[in-house]
């Protein structure tokens, strides 16, 4: 093992345990959300992500993925397993500085220099990785991954209304079915593909469930551990997860029933919009929990938004199915590189009517152009609504956590004496 | 029940009364805006296309006719108002008859055909030539001034051409009525369209969905009086994720109700309410059937998971 690689093994370990610990210290914490905790520990600290998916002989191939476009249901009935590898790493991003222009954001540095030094070793896992095209950063990370990896580029259409656009995104998806078929060796079947739709199908149902459960009027797990939970979804088998997550909406049921929270029913609701935070880039969803708000949703590819949306296939025939995943994995999807993308600020709509938020962080990760153009867009339609915006830009450098916890806190504390004063008049 | 089920059920009901229920003692008449054809003959139907009767009418040529075609029109309008497209949906006999084909698709694990959007564009205009045809040509052969030789064989030109009227006879044992007529020009041509349409319309209907329903006359009459009539299906643009899902399991492939972005009401000229698209919208609410003003299906997402069956034992949700 390269000397470089041991340090940024090191260096990531230490700061991913200092998020988990972080959320073990909250006592009040589910106690089904140690398992997700674990899953995470496993994937960044302990490094030891292949025993825990038990890869044993004959190793199933590992297909990684990168964004929220390729179908995974695809990867599980071909019998392969997919990881999902967005950045989220300080360390790796300076790991990745060289290999990308200095105004490229931390999501793609980060991968990049994941994948360079191969740490976290999951990224070595990968046989090969899928890049959907997204955003323009995406777009070239995958041709430079190109370099270390096997790479399959998935073309996304970036007007979704179209009809050419869609017909020739299901042409993408049959492409995609037919790769992994070679990679792995097996023909997806029809009762295979229906079982992996199905064994999502239940994940996704799980996920919904807990988007609902946080919708209750007094809070019943903090943000920043819900995130943690969705998110622990890119490491794990999805019938592990879903398994996991029933325990811990289970255990969030009761405490709906018990009117058992550990913030409260005064604290101001707020919904963590635009880039996403990537573990274990935990600054915001933390500084918001920390600071006495209650992060009740975000919009998130890795969080709300990752495993949101059913397939909805019903005639179970090839064609069919395959028409249900490409309708699911590119029309409800609201990544700002499509264009138009009114169909956000649909969503963001009724996100503020179910989470009834007070107000919104709109987290521009420096570099990704694409949020912090719908910004304006965005606020526009929450000052309609009477919600603020504080619009926070930021890389994964923990440096700015001080001057950052300032402004939250501000913004927090604004609200609550609107809250107040709302109450009082 | 679910939805399909229930259809389903509705469905086959219907194609069974209406065919064969003259043999049981039921006689609704030959009133009901639907393609309950009328030569399945008198002595087997229970109720009957108005389509028949009323361009025999039209053709007579006297006040008489032109009052009974009124009548036929009047009482349609009447049947029409409580049901609306759901005619088409819940009640068609030729309705079942190509949905059993399509199951027939399903059972055999092929997938169905789309046309483009172009090509369905282009179509369009089938169902309003054949509305013209039923219309007009009867009024020419009552009052055949230009060339009353071919003026003369135009008493029902629609039902000539209309594939119904070669297939539901088979069923009730009135062949004579099947196959090309050789009597002169107009009849070979009328008829010999008629079976080519026949035949396109059971071999297509294999592997597109309600093919025949996309050129059917019929659900353009209904689509006129789809904002006086009771049963409407109702949209949240906002609950709507655009998933495309009521989209892909819309039998008459209704694109306008997930493209939608404004409007509430959104019962669309082809849409024949068989509320597929409300069984299997995942969004609560999104979607909803209303009669009169009043929902009485709504789209959930538990009802979404529990018919794919997830949900039911794995959670206590
Ligand atoms: S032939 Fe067609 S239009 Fe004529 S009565 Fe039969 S179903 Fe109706
Ligand atoms: S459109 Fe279809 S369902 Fe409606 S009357 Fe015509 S054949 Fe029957
Ligand atoms: S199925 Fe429901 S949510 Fe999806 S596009 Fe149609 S109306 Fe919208
Ligand atoms: S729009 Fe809905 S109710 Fe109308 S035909 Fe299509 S699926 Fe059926």
């Amino acid at each position: 093992m390269g000397k470089r690689k041991q340090r940024l093994l090191r260096a990531l370990g230490r700061s991913a345990e200092g998020v988990l610990r972080g959320l073990e210290e909250a006592a009040d914490r589910p106690k089904q959300l140690d398992y997700f905790i674990e899953v995470m520990r496993a994937a960044y600290v302990d490094d030891c992500l292949a025993e825990r998916l038990e890869l044993n002989e004959p190793r199933p191939k590992v297909v990684g993925i990168y964004c929220v476009m390729a179908p995974e249901e695809l990867v599980y009935a071909a019998g392969a397993i997919p990881l999902r590898l967005c950045g989220g790493s300080h360390e790796a991003s300076c790991a990745g500085d060289e290999l990308a222009p200095r105004d490229a954001c931390p999501v793609v540095k980060s991968a990049l220099g994941s994948t360079a030094l191969g740490a976290p070793s999951l990224y070595e896992l990968c046989d090969v990785v899928v890049v959907p095209t997204t955003c323009d950063a995406k777009r070239k990370m995958g041709e430079e991954l190109a370099q270390h990896t096997e790479v399959w580029v998935l073309d996304v259409p970036h007007v979704k209304e179209s009809e050419g656009a869609r017909r020739q995104w299901l042409e993408e998806l049959h492409g995609f079915k037919r790769d992994l078929e070679r990679l792995t060796g097996n023909r997806i079947k029809r009762r295979a593909l229906k079982e992996a739709i199905a064994m999502l199908g239940r994940a996704q149902h799980q996920a919904r469930r807990l988007y609902q459960l946080r919708q209750a009027p007094v809070p019943v797990v903090r943000g920043n551990e819900a995130a943690l939970a969705l998110h622990a979804f890119a490491f794990d088998r999805a019938d592990r997860w879903t398994e996991a997550m029933t325990r811990l909406n289970d255990e969030l049921e009761d405490r709906v029933r018990h009117q058992q929270s550990p913030q409260g029913a005064q604290i101001p609701r707020l919904m963590l919009a635009g880039a996403p935070s990537i573990f274990p880039n935990w600054k915001l969803p933390n500084l918001i929990e920390e600071m006495g708000g209650a992060l009740v949703t975000d919009e998130s590819c890795v969080g709300d938004r990752y495993l949101y949306d059913p397939v909805g296939a019903v005639e179970n025939t090839m064609e069919d199915m395959m028409v249900a995943l490409g309708s699911r994995y590119l029309m409800p999807c609201t990544c700002p590189s499509f264009a138009p993308n009114d169909d956000r600020l649909f969503r963001l709509r009724q996100a503020v009517e179910d989470f009834q938020l007070d107000g919104v962080l709109y987290l521009v990760l420096k570099g990704c152009v694409i949020y912090d153009f719908e910004l304006q867009r965005v606020e526009k339609l929450m000052r309609e609504l009477g919600l603020p915006v504080l619009r926070i830009e930021t890389d994964y450098n923990p440096e700015d956590v001080e001057q950052l916890r300032t402004r939250v806190e501000a913004f927090i504390e604004m609200i609550q004496e609107n809250i107040q004063q709302e109450g009082g008049a | 029940m679910r939805v399909t089920r229930l259809r389903w059920l509705v469905l086959a009901v219907c194609f069974v009364l209406l065919t064969f229920g003259g043999r049981m003692g039921v006689h609704l008449g030959s009133y009901l805006p639907t393609f309950a054809c009328y030569f399945t003959g008198f002595d087997s139907y229970g109720g009957a296309c108005f389509l028949a009767p009323l361009q025999f009418a039209l053709a007579a040529g006297s006040v008489d006719g032109l009052l009974k075609a009124l009548l036929y029109v009047v009482i349609a309008i009447l049947l029409i108002i409580p049901l609306g497209s759901a005619w088409c949906g819940w009640v068609c006999p030729f309705a079942f008859v190509q949905d059993v084909l399509d199951l027939i698709r399903r059972k055999l694990g092929l997938g169905y055909l789309r046309f483009p959007e172009g090509l369905r564009e282009g179509l369009r205009p089938v169902k309003w030539v054949f509305l013209f045809i039923m219309l007009l040509l009867p009024l020419w052969a009552a009052f055949p001034i230009l060339v009353p030789s071919v003026a003369r064989h135009l008493n029902i030109p629609f039902c000539e051409l209309c594939p119904v009227r070669y297939i539901m006879p088979m069923l009730t044992g009135r062949a004579s009525y099947m196959g090309v007529d050789l009597e002169n020009a107009t009849t070979i041509i009328l008829s010999g369209l008629g079976v080519f349409f026949a035949i396109l319309t059971l071999v297509l209907s294999l592997f597109k969905r309600r093919f025949w329903c996309a050129y059917c006359p019929m659900v353009l009459v209904l689509s006129f009086f789809r904002r006086i009539s009771l049963p409407k299906l109702k949209k949240d643009v906002q609950k709507c994720t655009r998933c495309e899902i009521c989209y892909n399991v819309c039998p008459m492939d209704v694109e306008q109700v997930f493209k939608e972005r404004e409007k509430e009401n959104v019962t669309f000229p082809d849409c024949v309410l068989c509320l597929a698209c409300i069984e299997h919208c995942p969004e609560d609410d999104a979607l909803r059937a209303t009669w009169a003003g009043k929902t009485f299906f709504r789209s959930t997402r538990k009802g979404f998971s529990r018919r794919r069956k997830i949900g039911v034992d794995s959670s206590k949700k």
